[in-house]
């Protein structure tokens, strides 16, 4: 536990400890001086319900602090509270802010362990409505993700066509090639251009490789989606092309997923979110 | 010093009211008038979503429902941006809730779509397993009330001025303007939807409960 390294809590624990410590003290002095002492002095005019009180002097250092306070209590009503425009909201975000800046370092170089148990925590809260707990998409309520992201998933997406993830280019039609040219297109595309660089069936690469015209007119020669126009093919495979779905969202032929660019996921958490769905693809 | 405040309680209760009244001036006069404004881009809700509105408050979705993120990470991290006070200019009654049975709905519409708003209203535990929200089969049959959701439109555009009709605000109009505006948002809608039943009530021109209600939730924002 390193619930010590919280100031709060320290603080509370040091204070605990003062007060035990304090309270034993001025106890045991007074129950002695109570075994003791006689009152004796002249008794104010005052009478509570048969309680006199003494024409005592108050002591110097209760008076000092009884002025003080008042002293302070004005200086915080006209002063202090209202001049240094404080409000809880300020506050709040001031402290969020300190926290996502601690968050960002604390993760700035998170290895794939943290990034599975982030990207899955996120997963259950924010994806697993939709998607489902394991992400098999509850039976085509939404995409399942273990059917994504792999070679296969590419080919049925160059068979059916793809639309809606807000890119200009809008939309991929179906059938731009067929059955064994869209095979030989995503190995193609697998080996070279994604961010996999391997693919299950490298003799159809250089048959492939013929065919990528028909996805450079819109992906670009390089497939990194000339500029934004198309989806950026280089990061197909890897936790970064998850990253462009959330950001675009997407209203494809499942139905429509919305866009996760409210602030609600730090780039970190987005990344984990990509590592996480990427580990679900079989 | 004090005896004398001592012995008229009524003069040192004004004096206590006094003092305490005087934090609330500092806290609460400064910002009370930016605070009471409507947000920029707040907007009151569209005749469909006003319809919507109605249907959440007679099912009494506001009942395990709340609509108000507080500013505490926690929250801010699954719902989005806490609740500002002007972001309810429009709200009448507003919906805080008081009791969160099922999550906040004040940004639904940021992370919620219409179809998947379909699926859990016809049957909750289809989309999220353990859910105790019961299922509102029947805003698939009922029809929405746009007549009524018009004429709370008209009554706050008339008494109170909500601004519509005015420059980048929702257009109201005659009732059979309106009708239209709101038979053209539902058909946005109900292109996103599955069910048939809606689909061809829509086009014999009904508009369904849950049609409405899915206009509102993705109004939420």
């Amino acid at each position: 536990m390193n619930w010590l390294n919280d100031n709060v809590n320290v603080l509370a624990l040091l204070g605990a400890a003062a007060i035990l410590i304090l309270s034993v003290g001025v106890s045991l002095k007074y129950i002695n001086q109570m075994k003791t002492d006689k009152s004796s002095g002249e008794l104010a005019n005052d009478n509570w319900d048969g309680i006199g009180e003494y024409k005592n002097p108050l002591p110097i250092g209760w008076a000092l602090s009884f002025l003080g306070t008042i002293i302070w209590g004005l200086w915080y009503f006209l002063v202090g509270y209202p001049l240094n425009s404080y409000s809880q909201i300020g506050e709040y975000n001031e402290e969020v802010n300190s926290y996502n800046t601690r968050f960002e370092s604390k993760f700035s170089n998170p290895d794939n362990a943290t990034l599975m148990g982030m990207g899955e925590g996120v997963f259950l809260v924010q994806c697993a409505p939709c998607h489902g707990v394991t992400g098999d998409g509850m039976n085509g309520k939404a995409a399942n993700l273990s059917k994504w992201g792999n070679e296969d998933a590419a080919v049925a997406t160059i068979l059916k066509g793809a639309k809606g993830s807000g890119y200009p280019l809008i939309e991929m039609p179906a059938g731009l090639l067929d059955a064994n040219g869209a095979k030989a297109v995503v190995a193609y595309m697998f080996k070279e251009v994604s961010g996999v660089k391997n693919t299950k069936h490298p003799e159809l690469v250089e048959a492939g490789r013929e065919l990528w015209a028909t996805c450079a007119s819109c992906h670009g020669e390089d497939g990194k989606g000339m500029g934004g126009s198309a989806p950026d093919l280089s990061a197909y495979g890897t936790a970064k092309f998850v990253v462009n779905v959330l950001g675009t969202g997407k209203k494809g032929f499942i139905g429509n997923m919305p866009q996760f660019n409210d602030g609600r996921l730090t780039n970190v958490q987005k990344l984990a979110v990509g590592t996480y769905v990427n580990s679900l693809a079989k | 010093m004090f005896h004398w405040l001592e012995r008229n309680p009524f003069f040192f209760a004004v004096g206590v009211f006094l003092v305490v009244a005087y934090a609330g001036v500092v806290t609460i006069l400064p910002d009370f008038m930016e605070s009471a404004r409507p947000v920029a881009g707040t907007k009151p809700y569209t005749v469909l979503e006003l319809a919507g509105r109605q249907i959440y408050i007679k099912d009494s979705c506001n009942a395990c429902h709340s609509q108000l993120v507080r500013p505490f990470k926690s929250e801010t991290d699954r719902y989005g941006m806490y609740s500002l006070s002007g972001e309810y200019a429009y709200d009448r009654p507003f919906l805080w809730g008081s009791k969160r049975t099922g999550p906040d709905l004040m940004r639904v519409g940021n992370y919620r779509t219409s179809d998947w708003h379909e699926y859990h209203m016809a049957k909750p535990t289809d989309v999220v397993p353990g859910s105790i929200m019961p299922a509102y089969k029947h805003m698939f049959s009922n029809n929405a009330d746009i007549e009524t959701a018009y004429a709370e439109a008209y009554t706050v555009k008339t008494v109170f001025n909500v601004p519509y009709d005015k420059p980048d605000m929702p257009k109201l109009g005659t009732f059979d303007q309106a009708k239209k505006e709101a038979f053209d948002a539902a058909a946005v809608i109900v292109a996103d939807m599955k069910s048939t039943e809606v689909k061809e009530a829509f086009k014999r021109g009904e508009i369904k409960e849950i049609v409405a209600l899915i206009a509102y939730l993705n109004s939420l924002k």
